[in-house]
């Protein structure tokens, strides 16, 4: 019943979200300065009839209302429009970039678990020395900005030593494996740092809790006591925070994929808001919005899984 | 008569993309200041042809990611390795014969083509001449960009039975090195009629002559337009069999994978880069002749900006010495009008130009003259003048700020606005868009042989083809001249009517040209033959590339 009502209720939301989403992103790009004119005339010096031929075939005149319902009604039945730039189906052009995109995060979030939690983790149970350390690194991580890092990564790894390929996204298997590395390392480092401090925060928390006492004093081992009690205990929030992590990465993947010639989403994304290639700039962002809700609720419902206390307390606050 | 431009779409189209592209926050290298200067002698128009077969090469396109591959709607770099044009253009930009054995005027209105019997399309349909009609006829249309060369055209027939002939409502001295370029790119008409509109997009295709071919499939939007050898080739076939183009805009993240080896070449490499590329890498940067040149030019006809003696005043505050440092690390020379010498270097009546160039002024920083000119020009400096820039665009950028800091020497104020790309070339169809704005930054090129194009389009009366003459300008003795030069019935009568009306134009400063731009290419060390000047826009670069 609870369960039932809480899916619902996340579905409900989610829903609500992305269409009060699509209602914006249509209206501020339409809002936008700029005319996408340019773009669509392809190259040729628009006359005044090509011009004309063009306002009336994209209904660049219509007003805003009615172009989003036509356009909406167009989602429903999966046409998402056409690029203004490319002239094809602007769903051909994203999906396998979206594609990569989805590698690049994939690749990202492993890097950023391993990294975040890990380093928090020791530096919740290795002592000061370490828990220094640690809060050293990751304040620097925090502070350095992700294109920052790329160049970095690319100067020593890239031109110095060489070890890795400095632009592109490879062929797929193995070889676009070794060309997201340097592009995830890059856009994990931010969000290593600040996974890291939320896990070593919960992890003491847990640690100085009643019940974990009360377990050591019964003289349980300390490896089940931090399995059983402490990190399960901590994990919906560190869970919590992961899952905005990662939907955050989809747009910030946008400046690492610009750096590092990868053909995702973010760049196409970068590209077509230049080009006011509206189509494109609208799906891109729509979807981009949709990935982050619903890893959101996703985050939020194996939270509520791993302890349904805090799901009742939750919805009853 | 009405000309359009040979330039209206590469000047804008060329700073649109620039704008589009450059988004950089960083550099591959270090910028200007201190590298070594080039010497004239040190510029190359093609490297000496590859001689090994090589698999594939990798080459990227700084402009980014053209919307077409229609010749007649968009000059990029690939469309001139897939379309063949009716007369070869060379490196050093001399006319030789290409899909036409012989193409000349007979009389002064009449030009004849004659076409090679051993042309044929990629699918293995021969060329006929009435193919040759239909590609001819496409830049009758307004909309080509190649207008502007066929403006003066009164009919385009077929004659023979590989014989197709131009009649001209007066005599057009241009035409030929039209088409040259793109504007003579031999199309089918069977498989234009068969794809309708969608021709050169990524869907539809193509279907040409040239030494690559696209294939069904071939190109990949957003990601990259991969063509393969034509065996079949009428001339020599390329050694290269794939031929796959990216398009990375980034000029630090292409510096990069440039000198290490990842992608094999790349023309219009960034000046701002060239430390990167001098230093060590998997490949060299050489520099070609060009036409190309940074300008900036009144965008109003109201208020100083349209003020020939204000402009001239603000041209003697810019040292342009130390504009080309800074912009174009060095590599480019000072040009004293708009008309770039490497234009007019292979025509007939070169000697006569070179004179007429040679007896121009040089401009250079004056103080004393700019505040003299200042006074003269009785422009009151009650407001900063505003001259827009593609945003994100470094080159443009950096000339907004130079001429801003320089003209601030003279009492003059500057205000530099940036605008996003769709914004700015908007700008140049749409006088709304021009709103508020005294200046404007550009950038072109001419990717043909001849003169009178380029200055027509910033002088001649606007009913007569001055499409980006903003400011009104009208001198009777310059449209006389302009228009003597393009029709006369010689050589020799065209360059004189030409240096005439430069040594007017000129001290006006419809553009004041701010200095001329080398060609830049990064070529991997392991190959060769790549086409290294400005031509590479209207020749098959990629023909005789191989390995060394």
């Amino acid at each position: 019943m609870n369960w039932t009502r809480l899916l619902l209720g996340r579905i409900g939301g989610l829903l609500l979200t992305l269409f009060l989403s699509s209602v914006v992103i249509f209206s501020a790009l339409l809002l936008t300065p700029g005319d996408p004119i340019a773009a669509l005339a392809g190259g040729a010096k628009p006359t005044p009839e090509l011009v004309a031929q063009i306002r009336a075939e994209y209904h660049l005149d219509d007003p805003i209302w009615m172009r989003y319902l036509q356009w909406l009604s167009g989602v429903f039945t999966g046409d998402f429009g056409r690029s203004f730039v490319y002239k094809t189906d602007v769903m051909t052009l994203i999906a396998p970039r979206f594609g990569i995109t989805l590698q690049l995060v994939l690749l990202t979030v492993l890097i950023i678990l391993v990294a975040g939690v890990g380093s928090g983790i020791l530096a919740a149970t290795r002592g000061p020395g370490v828990d220094r350390a640690v809060g050293i690194l990751t304040a620097l991580g925090m502070a350095l900005p992700g294109f920052v890092v790329a160049i970095l990564l690319i100067w020593i790894f890239a031109k110095s030593l060489g070890w890795f390929p400095v632009y592109g996204e490879g062929a797929p298997g193995w070889d676009r494996v070794w060309h997201l590395i340097l592009p995830a390392v890059s856009l994990a480092v931010m969000f290593i740092a600040y996974v890291s401090r939320v896990t070593r925060s919960a992890i003491v928390a847990q640690m100085h809790a009643e019940h974990v006492d009360t377990a050591r004093v019964r003289g349980i081992p300390r490896a089940r006591i931090f399995g059983v009690h402490v990190f399960r205990n901590a994990a919906p929030q560190i869970l919590a925070i992961s899952g905005t992590t990662i939907a955050g990465l989809f747009a910030a993947s946008a400046i690492v994929e610009v750096a590092f010639g990868v053909g995702g989403i973010g760049s196409l994304l970068t590209e077509a808001a230049a080009r006011k290639d509206l189509p494109v700039v609208q799906l891109v962002s729509l979807i981009l919005v949709a990935v982050f809700v619903v890893l959101n609720a996703i985050a939020d419902l194996i939270g509520a899984l791993i302890d349904p206390d805090t799901v009742t307390a939750g919805r009853q606050a | 008569m009405k000309r359009s431009g040979l330039l209206v779409g590469l000047a804008l189209g060329t700073a649109t993309l620039l704008a589009a592209t450059a988004c950089a926050p960083r550099d591959g290298g270090t910028a200007g200041g201190g590298s070594a200067p080039v010497d004239q002698a040190q510029l190359v128009a093609a490297l000496p042809a590859g001689t090994q077969p090589v698999e594939r090469v990798t080459w990227s396109v700084v402009e980014g990611e053209p919307a077409t591959l229609d010749p007649g709607a968009s000059a990029n770099l690939i469309i001139p390795n897939l379309c063949d044009n009716l007369l070869s253009l060379q490196p050093d930009f001399t006319i030789e014969p290409g899909v036409a054995e012989r193409a000349e005027f007979v009389d002064p209105v009449t030009f004849v083509i004659d076409l090679r019997d051993d042309v044929r399309f990629w699918d293995g349909s021969p060329v006929t001449a009435d193919d040759v009609v239909y590609s001819l006829q496409r830049g009758q249309n307004p909309q080509s960009q190649w207008y502007g060369a066929f403006a003066l055209v009164q009919s385009i027939e077929q004659t023979g039975e590989r014989q197709v002939t131009v009649r001209f409502n007066a005599p057009d001295l241009d035409f030929r090195n039209a088409i040259a370029g793109q504007g003579g790119a031999v199309m089918s008409r069977a498989f234009g009629d068969e794809v309708g509109p969608a021709l050169g997009s990524s869907d539809a295709g193509l279907m040409c002559t040239g030494p690559f071919v696209l294939e069904p499939g071939g190109w990949t939007p957003g990601r990259a337009i991969e063509v393969v050898a034509n065996d079949d080739y009428w001339g020599d076939a390329p050694l290269v069999q794939e031929l796959e183009f990216v398009f990375v805009t980034d000029s630090s993240t292409l510096a990069t994978a440039l000198t290490q080896g990842e992608i094999d070449g790349a023309y219009n490499v960034s000046p701002s880069s060239r430390s990167a590329f001098e230093g060590e890498g998997a490949g060299s940067l050489v520099l070609g002749p060009s036409t190309a040149s940074y300008s900036f030019g009144p965008a109003t006809a109201e208020g100083p900006a349209a003020n020939a003696t204000f402009r001239a005043a603000l041209s003697a505050t810019i040292d342009r010495e130390q504009y080309i440092d800074t912009v174009l690390g060095g590599l480019g020379e000072v040009q004293k009008t708009m008309v770039p010498p490497f234009s007019f270097s292979s025509l007939e009546a070169a000697d006569i130009y070179r004179a007429g160039y040679d007896a121009l002024e040089t401009p250079g920083r004056d103080l004393e003259r700019a505040r003299e000119l200042l006074e003269e020009s009785g422009e009151p400096l009650d407001r900063p003048l505003v001259i827009a820039i593609p945003a994100g665009a470094k080159e443009f950028q950096q000339t907004a700020t130079i001429l801003q800091s320089s003209a601030q020497e003279i009492g003059v104020d500057i205000e530099i606005e940036e605008l996003q790309p769709a914004d700015f070339g908007a700008m140049f169809y749409d006088p709304a868009g021009r709103e508020g704005i005294d200046f404007v930054s550009t950038q072109g090129y001419l990717e043909v042989p001849g003169v009178t194009g380029y200055p027509s389009l910033f002088m001649l009366p606007a009913e007569t083809g001055g499409v980006f003459n903003w400011s009104g300008y009208d001198d009777e003795r310059v449209t006389a001249h302009m228009q003597a030069a393009r029709t006369a019935p010689d050589v020799e009568t065209a360059a004189e009517e030409f240096v005439a009306a430069q040594e007017i134009f000129t001290p006006d400063q419809l553009q004041v040209t701010l200095a001329g731009a080398y060609q830049t290419t990064y070529l991997n060390d392991e190959l060769s033959g790549a086409v290294t000047s400005i031509a590479i826009y209207s020749s098959p670069w990629a023909l005789h590339l191989g390995g060394k």
